[in-house]
């Protein structure tokens, strides 16, 4: 074949693919996410009556299918009309694939809130609930503290208060286990009421030849430690407004600069198991089962499992404040529910939430190992899952329920495990570990 | 050239036949890569949250990726799992080649099937199960402690300076016996007569693997590198369930980024980018190795 023959196929070749480049460009309709409506903000409507006639509920979810499963029965039962439908996903699947089924045309009428919930909300994709609070009375069966992280840091139009985009069910809280028995051994003998006291009994483990503190920060047991330390020494509400993207809020201050150093701190002193990095939160739980460290960092969705494994032998208490006076605050958050701006049964999705707030409905939710959001309402529970119950309700008390700082954006999760990670292993300066986390800040809340 | 026009034209006829036999293929090529990666390069060009309306934004997440320094981190982590998912299995397989090939023996089919086994196995199941080999209480750490070597046994996935070799080293076992396949079945197609010659001529072991084995098995190798160079430019799944880019961003790598900017970060734009960069690299380096391994002669 001759050169020039190539040749002229190439450009013929190379014409034809900027023919078809150019219309897409040129064409205003292409432009990504053009077919998406935006509704603008929505709520429900002020009325709660439950239509008559059967009307069938997609409900979506990731977390505690059995719970839902049971929820739902019993919803069912009071609800003869109503039909709900459960469609449970893998968590991962369920929050990457959020925003497109929440504004397809076959979103589901109720789904659990999840990190990406807020633009939804911004956007109108999901209800405004607010009336609700009001008509349903929701401020006395759920503390106003739970149903506050779920405002999406908006007012409501609808009645002027705060926004409500979701309903929580079972409530969760992270927080300190300890191995009672390890613990005496290293003449621990009650849970520290101070920051400083709990340094100290770190060090006391760490003389007695044990490991002091478990942590899994492969995946996210690392920055709860370090958000467990930042809601200590960082105000809560300046907190809030950094987690909620207000206007002008900062990591980069002197507070999350201490707990920043604290974790570099008991990392140089050898306070962590020797491969935090490299064990997950739940191998970190089962060698904490199994007696490898004194305390261990995680949730109260580990209590169940290590109440079994464990029984009387394990304890729980909140992260302390820096004096025994100060407020409980900790980081948690609720398995909540939205409810589509699609739906066509907005009233039997509301009667759904309202069920959750139930006494009967709280009791099934303690019963899977969640905290129901009112306590009150349930048989009192034992061990360690009393501990839990009681710190939460200190933070309740104490307006302390923080909500985890992966809230700040979306990629915010990959910062702060990585960033925990170089912290855990001194490997990066606290400042310059704020500033990949504010850069990530301003860079989803920016302008 | 023939200067007769009906021959021109009959022979213009059945080239455009020839196209004509192509066309469904090339159809379905068109439809479900051309497009798709021309796709890409447009949404490239948008800041877009993979929802709501994108912005135009020209070159300008092309400019963020070279300045953001995770984003070179990743690009340098590929570079480095080159050597193992390349380098090191194609001497691994060049050794085996050359040892195995001197002297023919039965049973060399059953060697391939074992070389072969890494392959059948899902890249998740061999991630998951390196995880729990390099784990704490692994298979790695007891083999060292047996030995009295309590020092060296770590978490090593969460060690900061390890983490990238011992996913380095997953690859290896991987494509090593992928490339000791293709040079062993490379191997057999060599006339024995000419080991004899080169034998007769007094060419010792080392003498004989380079003058006889290694020239033949050029085509294979041009193959081997470009499979396995392609394997580590663009490994996501050995990386996402080992160490998802951790601790820090050690073992992070532009696969893994490309999924969390577009499925989890909402920056499908900076993604796309990502990806399209990514593509360039890995053809402008198949390009390289093609070229440098055509047939001279």
């Amino acid at each position: 074949m001759d050169s020039t023959h190539r040749v002229r196929r190439r450009i013929a070749a190379t014409v034809c693919a900027v023919a078809l480049v150019f219309p897409l460009a040129a064409c205003d309709a292409l432009t990504p996410g053009s077919a998406t409506t935006v509704p603008g903000p929505t709520s429900v409507p002020s009325s709660t009556a439950v239509p008559d006639g059967d009307v069938t509920l997609r409900l979506q979810f990731a977390d505690a299918p059995l719970m839902v499963d049971a929820l739902i029965a019993a919803f069912e039962k009071d609800h003869p009309g109503i039909d709900v439908e459960p469609q449970y996903k893998t968590f991962s699947d369920y929050v990457q694939n959020l925003k497109l089924t929440m504004t397809s045309d076959t979103a589901p009428d109720i789904a659990q809130y999840a990190v990406g919930m807020t633009d939804l909300a911004a956007d109108g994709h999901i209800l405004d609930l607010a009336p609700y609070r009001e008509a349903y009375g929701w401020d006395e069966a759920i503390p106003p503290v739970s149903l506050d992280q779920l405002t999406a840091g908006q007012t409501s139009e609808a009645t002027g208060g705060r926004a409500l985009f979701g309903v929580p069910a079972g409530l969760s809280m992270t927080g300190i286990y300890y191995n009672k028995e390890l613990a005496a051994k290293a003449g621990i003998e009650t849970p520290p009421r101070t920051l400083a006291e709990f340094e100290r009994q770190l060090a006391a483990a760490k003389d007695a030849d044990l490991t002091p503190l478990g942590v899994g920060a492969l995946d996210s047991g690392g920055l709860h430690l370090w958000a467990a330390l930042l809601n200590q020494l960082m105000p809560t509400d300046e907190y809030w407004d950094w987690v909620n993207g207000k206007k002008g809020a900062t990591i980069e201050n002197p507070a999350a600069v201490e707990a920043s150093e604290d974790m570099i701190e008991w990392g140089r002193k050898g306070y962590y198991n020797e491969s935090a990095n490299g064990t997950a939160q739940v191998d970190s739980t089962a060698q904490f089962a199994k007696g490898d460290s004194v305390f261990l960092i995680n949730g109260n969705w580990a209590a169940g499992q290590l109440a079994t494994v464990m029984g009387d032998n394990v304890g729980f208490f909140p992260m302390p404040g820096e004096l025994a006076g100060s407020p409980t605050v900790a980081s948690g958050f609720s398995v909540s529910y939205a409810v589509s701006a699609k739906t066509e049964h907005p009233q039997a999705a509301g009667a759904f939430l309202d069920f959750l707030t139930s006494p009967e409905a709280g009791q099934i939710i303690s019963d899977n190992g969640f905290m129901p959001p009112n306590p009150d309402a349930v048989k009192k529970p034992t061990g360690v899952l009393a501990d839990i119950a009681e710190g939460h309700r200190r933070a309740v008390a104490d307006d302390g329920i923080t909500t985890f700082p992966d809230f700040a954006a979306p990629a915010m999760l990959d910062r702060l495990r990585s960033g925990v990670q170089k912290l855990i292993a001194d490997r990066v300066e606290p400042a310059d570990y704020l500033d990949s986390l504010q850069d990530e800040w301003e860079d989803h809340h920016g302008e | 050239m023939g200067s007769r026009p009906p021959v021109r034209s009959r022979e213009a006829r059945k080239r455009w036949r020839g196209y004509v036999y192509v066309l469904p293929a090339f159809a379905v090529y068109v439809a479900f890569a051309v497009l798709p990666a021309l796709h890409t390069a447009y949404l490239s060009l948008f800041e877009w949250d993979g929802v709501t309306l994108g912005e135009w934004v020209g070159l300008g997440n092309y400019a963020e990726i070279f300045q953001d320094s995770i984003l070179r981190r990743s690009v340098f982590n590929a570079l480095v799992l080159v050597v193992f998912f390349s380098f090191v299995p194609i001497v691994l397989g060049l050794l085996s080649a050359g040892l195995l090939a001197r002297y023919r023996r039965p049973g060399m089919g059953a060697y391939r099937f074992l070389f072969m086994l890494p392959q059948v196995v899902p890249l998740v199941a061999v991630g998951v199960t390196w995880r729990w080999l390099y784990g704490d209480d692994g298979v790695v750490n007891q083999a060292l402690r047996a030995v009295g070597l309590d020092g060296v046994a770590r978490a090593w996935l969460g060690d900061f300076d390890f983490a990238l070799v011992a996913v380095g080293l997953v690859g290896t076992w991987v494509l090593s016996g992928l490339c000791m396949m293709l040079f062993l079945s490379g191997v057999q197609k060599v006339d024995p007569s000419l080991y004899e010659a080169a034998r007769i001529d007094g060419a010792g072991p080392v003498r004989e693997f380079v003058s006889v084995t290694l020239p033949h098995l050029r085509g294979e190798l041009a193959v081997a590198m470009t499979v396995t160079t392609v394997a580590a430019l663009a490994s996501f799944d050995i990386v996402y369930v080992t160490t998802n880019g951790g601790p820090g961003e050690q073992t992070t790598v532009p696969g893994l980024l490309v999924y969390r900017l577009a499925f989890s970060e909402g920056k499908v734009g900076l993604a796309a980018a990502l990806a399209v960069v990514l593509g360039i690299l890995i053809l402008a380096i198949v390009y390289l190795i093609n070229r440098l391994s055509r047939d001279r002669t």
